[in-house]
């Protein structure tokens, strides 16, 4: 930006000043500051087009005529004007210009505001940082670039991310920050299930926001506070995000750019199950007559052969003999090389980690930006291909961009933009409990089955021959699919058509008041399909949901801009916006099973289908704002907004409410005469945001069972609606202070908040001896402080090598003040393993509760004898126990940019500390014995799994009731030992989250634009690009930390996670 | 300036737009009103639905009866009910699904206008039979936990409704009851066809309700022995279930959702999570009883082999449920004619009803007859002359004799079969050594909702019933 309009402004004052005649000569000289040589100073005769740029050691050489002016500018600094007199060496000192470096940003509802006149915190990311590593959804390139925005993606294939801004401030709402494109405010909804949300099973469909095309994206500026989102009033609870896409520039000449990358993804893993390789299938001893196999005459023989455990989905059965041949699943199919045949008894050659693909993902961008006479114009187009790491799994995009901008006359100017996007993905992988091929994997599986063979046999037959029969006699499986086979019948598809744009028109009244209006349309149709054939374990069925969304705003502003006197500036915007939402959906499925094969239709259904369920919802939001800014001596700001908005969502006699917000700044570099400060700034401000109720939460509505027979049923909502609805509402002070020192070569921009949300809307849960699970209220308090911290500096900068580091540091602290009347407990989400997330009273928003230890007063957990089944920790009988918090102590990324010549490296380090996850993969798994942890020696150097009699055991740490140490040796010989899910307290299995990752390095080398001085391409540049592709450090084993389910407020939870990808990819960018 | 007429156009649009903003805010996709038969229809399958239920998250009374046990995964059969909150679920699914749907549905009858006599008398027969399935979703709660809000149930605006005494509750029940039998009139009709257990036929609900409030008298006899005599004798004058075609059945479809839920859990899920157990098996076979080649299948060396309850078992290695119990349209017995046999027996031992233990003999006899008969096996006589089983020869006590033929009886009534035991104190089940308790629990402990949410009233409640324990004896259970 800066860039450019220094450019500007330097071409519209070289136009101005006439030119002078004189005699021509060559005058050289060196241009420095107070650093040293100052490279790429633009030196230019004023008054004409002639110009020419220092070179690394800061040297020019132009021809110029004497009594001529020459302008020497450079960003940052102020412009000197020499006038060229008998000497023709001319050595030039610039001094730096806190003016100059006025950085124009993109505020609420598009406006464009000097960032140095702001009250309250944004920060910019360039578009480059945005888009050099591409993982198909922008917002996860925001991770570690922005203090104050804790960004959770997560590892499922074109899954959600999380994007929280200064912590959650609604109980059981929206905490998602707004995303804005260009002044569009677009859908970033994520249309999961509840039952996906809360590990049951399911798909993530990912968050809508991952349309937006990085290749597009000039800039994007994130608006952390309430009083730098005020505008938009009863949506600005969450913070904003803004971007800008790249538009066409007026240089008189169209540039194309090819940019083209492949990455490929591998298997991280260190985010895996590490399985023991010592036992079987199996949950004990008591199968058949030897404990550990079932008997049957497999082969006809008339003997009873050893098969075996095939039903169970544990290895904690026999110990692996080599010696020892029996009957495998694959004995039993007639298609299986292996039928009839016993084979040793072995731990499998290929193991689940084998089961994965190489990810491949290719994106190629073209775009062709220019202007014509009366304006500007940039086409672009994407094309997004991305294999999962599951068989049968695919992303497809394509992006179909469009910007432009034309002058109709001196007063008129049009700017449109359109955007097409069709997402499609086929076989996302299945996400929490239920059906999910990982789950096995992670919590139910034997180590004996070979995945190559499960993978043979599919493609082979295409049936579903499983590992996991229901007898040996009977192949229908019991809990499990050949994954092959859930993969390739089972899978899902969606796809979305979405079109955004925007079209307005600019009229400039005066040279300080225009008028500008702007329609703006976000709009998609979206299907969601999910098949399960038949002959699978779970119910064969096929569901379609389909949903048509738009959002159409209608703004109009008048905007001012004035000196009143010299020193005083007053500008400022009135406007009014008319927002209408309007999203439709059908939802039917099939009952029963399908009645052909394969045959993915809702009336290829065995009963008859429910009656499909339907939902139609508009919301309106009428709003007038108005924004006054006033500015003395470009040293003193002060911003006041006001917006009130009229919702449709609340009670009509409740529904028009009031936004106000002031900041205020100074910039006391003005006032200090400090060589060292480059600039320095300080503000506060304070605001109030909202956010209003849902569709229809204020009447109660019945739910429709389906019929019994030809009776119809109507139920009982299991929701009480509140007729009384008013908007949560959002109070925040915020203070910061930015300053810049030593020519800009160290920077600091430091922010303090508080923000308290009142009046929560929220459906908390009443004892269902009420009648009702839930019903709303307005009521409930949360608040979150914190600090946010980014530094910057250029710790070396030579003519040929430059190294810029940039640190974001923010801690957020978030606390329920108070619930519901007496209520201290708001129940968000219940999970499997006993494990509920909650909003308690005087606890972080997003505690896990569940049973924990009962600990000694010497604070060691107590074990206690237990019975023929060993020893175990002492359970607490309660099960509201706080066992973790799902919000991180701290954020933080390290990105470092090195420039040497035409080599270009970076690197981004992303750090999380603090926060925890319970995972139900490991509270099964430990039981089920698939984890290395779960075999091998114990303390007397004897297989932990033999039977005490024979030395086997494990000891847990803790220690006795009277506080010695433990020293009870509990049973480990079959699946009902200590640490799994069977005995385990809750607490045995929540994990520290914190990690320390490389989360990007790019290496790239720019050809030097000699090489191509006789070409028609203009620029070239080869990058290398790694994404993720080390974990530093991390307390969760065999998973990713940021791994979980989907975005949205129920965090801290792993169930059949995916495992992470170290990304490699290669990219071509060239310009014409 | 006609652009200026646009932008001028478009601000009027904004005030023209708001006045009735808040229309938009109308669900046009779902009822707000409907007739009070649906509410009803849905509360009986809710009901019925939850009780016949064998999922391990809902429905575990089979399991405590030691009709069958788990295989690989035997949480539940040993007592453990806190982690898939099976209290919460019983407690949500009677009050939110069944009581507030029959409250509803009284609610909307009431207020709908009857048309002439009949009308009348048809609207106080629906008040009367959803009054008796008030008094059944009650009865079980309080059969179940002991003290449950009553008073201050279904009442939105009050989010902690304190609990009420169980024998109180209990007593007003059964006063209830009494009023609702009266107000029945067996000429006028009722629900019809919404009515999904009796074809809306009101005689056979007053049979129904007389019989079960045979069922609460000898309930409460223990403990207050002339409320019990009397509510005996006017259930019995009244007139209780007098054959099997009185059964109060529900009678499944052959399609999802309208199935047996036992078929969602045994068949459709694929899973093979049951085995027989081996106290009610080896019962059966030490009486030669042919019943047990109908509750189970899958003979082992030519027997049916039960596994030892409560034990992690091979699906392989024991006898499963009977075949019967895998068809969709499973019937669900709510109550039946033997049950009501067994009862009269008792109350011929206890001698109440007029009669005189010289009776419970015929009654025991025709019980046991009637389950034969209900499950289509012959040889009851000849099951009937074993001293094994004859009412005169037959090991133990009347309690023992009529408990340990009612517990086969009531083989698949799990919750049935459960208070039956806690009752009689037989057949005499012993809790599994790896159980939570070391004994076969008593009651259920209350939700962990409850805990959280109502917590005062949660707390008050546990000390009343004497500690909030599985272990805990309700009020009824003197013995």
């Amino acid at each position: 930006m800066k860039t450019k309009l220094n450019g500007f402004l330097t071409l519209l004052l070289a136009l101005m000043v006439q030119i002078s005649f004189a005699q021509e000569k060559t005058v050289t000289g060196k241009v420095s500051d107070a650093s040293g040589p100052l490279p790429g100073v633009t030196v230019i005769i004023k008054g004409t087009k002639t110009g020419t740029q220092t070179d690394f050691d800061g040297n020019y050489s132009i021809r110029a005529n004497t009594g001529a002016v020459l302008q020497f500018s450079f960003i940052g600094m102020k412009t000197v004007d020499q006038t060229v007199g008998a000497s023709s060496s001319i050595n030039i000192v610039m001094q730096e210009d806190a003016q100059s470096l006025d950085e124009v940003v993109v505020t609420a509802l598009g406006i464009s505001r000097e960032k140095k006149s702001l009250g309250y915190a944004s920060q910019s990311v360039s578009g480059e940082d945005v888009s050099t590593v591409n993982s198909g959804n922008v917002t996860n390139a925001l991770s570690g670039k922005v203090a104050g925005v804790q960004i959770k993606r997560n590892t499922n294939m074109g899954g959600s991310t999380n994007i929280v801004i200064r912590g959650n401030t609604s109980l059981t709402g929206d905490n998602q920050a707004l995303f804005v494109v260009d002044g569009v405010p677009m859908s970033n909804a994520n249309l999961n299930t509840a039952g996906q949300k809360t590990a049951r099973g399911g798909f993530d469909y990912g968050n809508f926001a991952s349309d937006i095309n990085s290749d597009d994206v000039e800039s994007v500026n994130v608006l952390k506070g309430a009083a730098a989102t005020a505008l938009y009033g009863s949506r600005a609870a969450n913070g904003a995000i803004i971007i800008t896409t790249k538009k066409g520039t007026k240089n008189n000449k169209v540039d194309i750019t090819l940019n083209s990358g492949i990455t490929v993804g591998t298997l991280d893993k260190s985010t895996f199950v590490k399985y023991q390789k010592d036992y079987g299938s199996g949950y004990g001893a008591y199968y058949g007559n030897t404990g550990y196999f079932d008997e049957g005459d497999v082969d006809g023989d008339g003997i009873d052969d050893l098969i075996v455990p095939l039903t169970e989905d544990a290895s904690f059965g026999g110990r692996f003999d080599p010696n020892l041949n029996v009957f495998h699943w694959n004995a039993l199919d007639p298609d299986s090389p292996y039928y009839l045949q016993k084979r040793p008894w072995v731990v499998a050659e290929n193991m689940p980690d084998t089961f994965f693909n190489d990810a491949v993902t290719y994106n190629n961008n073209i775009s062709m930006a220019g202007s014509t006479d009366t304006g500007t114009y940039r086409f672009s187009y994407t094309n997004f291909l991305q294999n999962g790491i599951m068989p049968n799994s695919e992303l497809r995009r394509n992006s179909f961009a469009l910007n432009a901008s034309s002058k109709l006359n001196d007063k008129l100017t049009v700017n449109a933009s359109a955007n097409y996007v069709k997402s499609d993905a086929t076989g996302r992988n299945e996400t929490g409990y239920s059906d999910n091929i990982i789950t096995s994997f992670r919590q139910w599986w034997q180590t004996n089955v070979d995945i190559k063979e499960l993978e043979d046999i599919y493609f082979k037959t295409r049936r579903n021959v499983t590992w996991n029969p229901s007898w040996y006699d009977n192949p229908a499986p019991i809990y499990w699919d050949n994954p092959y086979w859930a993969r390739y019948e089972n899978y899902q598809s969606d796809s979305r058509n979405r079109f955004f744009g925007n079209m307005g028109l600019n009229y400039k009244i005066t040279d300080w008041l225009n008028v500008d209006g702007k329609v703006s349309i976000d709009t998609y149709s979206y299907i969601q399909e999910e098949r399960v054939n038949n002959h699978s374990n779970p119910t064969a069925r096929y569901s379609r949901y389909d949903v048509d969304f738009s959002e159409v705003n209608y703004d109009l502003m008048l905007n001012f801009n004035k000196d009143l006197t010299e020193k005083i500036n007053l500008n400022g915007v009135i406007g009014t916006n008319i927002r209408r939402t309007d999203s439709r959906s059908i939802y039917a499925a099939t009952n029963g099973g399908l009645i052909v094969d394969r045959l993915f239709a809702v009336s290829n259904s065995v009963g008859i289908p429910s009656a499909p369920t339907e939902g139609s919802a508009q919301i309106g939001v009428d709003g007038i704002y108005g924004l006054a800014s006033f500015g003395y001596d470009k040293t003193f700001y002060i911003d006041a907004t006001f917006r009130r908005d009229h919702s449709s969502t609340l009670p009509s006699d409740n529904s028009y409410y009031n936004y106000p917000s002031i900041a205020t700044s100074l910039i006391f570099s003005e006032l200090v005469d400090a060589p060292w400060l480059s600039f320095g700034k300080v503000r506060v401000n304070y605001a109030e945001v909202g956010s209003s109720a849902g569709f229809a939460q204020l009447t109660d509505v019945l739910t429709k069972p389906d019929p019994f027979g030809a009776n119809p049923i109507y139920s009982v909502n299991s929701t009480k609606r509140n007729p009384d609805l008013k908007p949560e509402s959002t109070e925040s002070i915020e203070a910061g202070l930015e300053m810049f020192f030593l020519s800009r070569r160290l920077g600091l921009d430091f922010s303090w908040y508080k923000t308290n949300t009142v009046d929560q809307i929220m459906p908390v849960s009443i004892s269902t001896a009420t009648g009702y699970s839930s019903k709303y209220v307005n009521a409930g308090e949360i608040q979150n402080k914190g600090i946010e911290v980014s530094l910057f500096a250029s710790p070396i900068k030579t003519d040929d090598f430059k190294w810029d580091i940039n640190v974001n540091w923010a801690k957020n602290e978030n606390k329920v003040i108070s619930l519901y009347e007496d209520v201290t407990n708001l129940q968000l989400g219940s999970f499997q393993g006993g494990i509920t997330i909650n909003a308690t009273v005087g606890q972080p928003y997003g505690t896990i509760q569940g049973t924990t230890f009962v600990y000694h007063e010497n604070g060691q957990p107590i074990v206690i004898p237990g019975g023929s089944r060993g020893a175990v920790y002492k359970k607490s009988t309660t099960t509201d126990n706080v066992i973790g918090n799902m919000n991180p102590d701290w954020n933080g990324g390290v990105s470092n940019k090195f420039t040497y010549k035409n080599f270009n490296l970076s690197f981004l380090i992303d750090v999380q500390k603090g926060g925890d996850i319970f995972s139900l993969d490991t509270w099964y798994g430990y039981a089920t014995g698939l984890y290395a942890e779960t075999a091998g020696l114990n303390f007397n150097g004897v297989e932990k799994r033999a039977p005490l009699s024979e030395g086997g055991g494990i000891i847990l740490p803790g220690v006795s009731a009277d506080g010695t140490p433990n020293t009870l040796v509990s049973n480990f010989d079959f699946y009902g030992h200590a640490l799994g899910y069977s005995r385990a307290v809750s607490k045995q299995h929540v994990y520290d989250a914190s990690y320390v990752k490389l989360r990007e390095v790019a290496f790239s080398y720019t050809l030097p634009t000699k090489v191509l001085d006789n070409t028609f391409i203009s620029g070239m540049q080869f990058s290398v690009i790694g994404s993720n592709l080390w974990i530093i450090s991390k307390n969760m084993p065999h998973a990713d930390p940021e791994a979980g389910l989907s975005s949205g407020n129920l965090q801290g939870y792993q169930s059949g996670v995916m495992p992470s990808t170290r990304d490699l990819g290669f990219n071509v960018k060239i310009q014409f | 300036m006609k652009k200026i007429s646009i932008l001028l156009l478009t601000l009027f649009l904004v005030f023209s737009c708001s006045k009735d903003l808040e229309n938009l805010n109308q669900d046009t996709k779902n009822a707000t009103v409907a007739a009070g038969e649906s509410f009803f229809t849905g509360a009986q399958k809710n009901m019925v639905d939850y009780m016949a239920s064998i999922n391990v998250n809902r429905n575990v009374w089979r399991q405590f009866a030691q009709q069958v046990t788990a295989t690989t995964y035997p949480e539940e059969a040993n007592y453990n009910i806190t982690d898939r909150k099976i209290p919460d679920n019983l407690w949500a699914a009677m009050y939110r699904d069944v009581l507030k749907d029959l409250d509803e549905s009284a609610k909307v009858l009431n207020a709908t206008p009857t048309v002439g006599t009949a009308g009348a008398t048809t609207l106080k027969n629906q008040l009367a039979i959803i009054e008796v399935m008030n008094v059944y979703a009650f009865a079980t709660l309080v059969e179940t936990f002991g003290n449950v809000p009553y008073t201050e149930a279904l009442d939105f605006t009050n989010v902690l409704p304190k609990y009420d005494d169980g024998k109180t509750v209990y007593l007003d029940l059964i006063a209830r009851l009494s009023a609702a039998i009266t107000s029945m009139d067996t000429s006028g009709s009722s629900f019809g066809d919404a009515d999904i257990i009796y074809g809306g036929n009101v005689a056979n609900w007053k049979k129904f309700a007389n019989s079960f409030k045979l069922r609460m008298g000898l309930i409460i006899y223990d403990v207050d022995a002339a409320l019990g005599a009397s509510t005996v004798s006017s259930a019995i004058t009244s007139g209780v279930f007098a054959s099997n075609s009185d059964n109060a059945i529900f009678q499944y479809m052959n399609s999802t959702p309208n199935t047996n839920p036992m078929w969602v859990d045994l068949v459709q899920s694929g899973r093979l999570d049951f085995v027989a157990a081996a106290p009610l098996v080896n019962a059966m076979n030490g009486l030669n009883d042919p019943r047990v080649n109908v509750f189970y299948k899958d003979p082992v060396g030519g027997v049916i082999k039960g596994a030892p309850y409560g034990a992690n078992n091979s699906y392989a290695l024991f006898s499963h449920i009977g075949s019967l119990f895998y068809e969709s349209t499973l019937p669900h017995v709510v109550l039946d004619y033997a049950n009501v046999k067994f009862m009269l027996a008792e109350a011929a031992e206890r001698s109440l009803g007029g009669m005189t233990p010289a009776a419970a003999a015929a009654h025991y006899n025709a019980a046991i007859t009637a389950s034969f008969d209900y499950y289509g096996v012959s040889g009851a006589a000849a099951y009937l002359l074993q001293p094994s089983v004859a009412y005169a020869t037959a090991t133990g006590t009347w309690k023992q004799k009529i408990g340990t033929q009612k517990w086969i009886a009531l083989y698949n009534q799990g919750f049935n079969a459960w208070t039956e035991f806690r009752r009689l104190d037989y057949p005499a089940l012993v809790a599994p050594s790896t159980g939570v308790v070391n004994v076969v629990p008593r009651r259920f402990t209350y939700p962990i909702g409850e805990q959280t949410l109502n917590g005062a009233s949660y707390t008050a409640a546990a000390s009343a019933v004497g500690g909030d324990l599985l272990t805990t004896k309700l009020f009824w259970d003197k013995f």
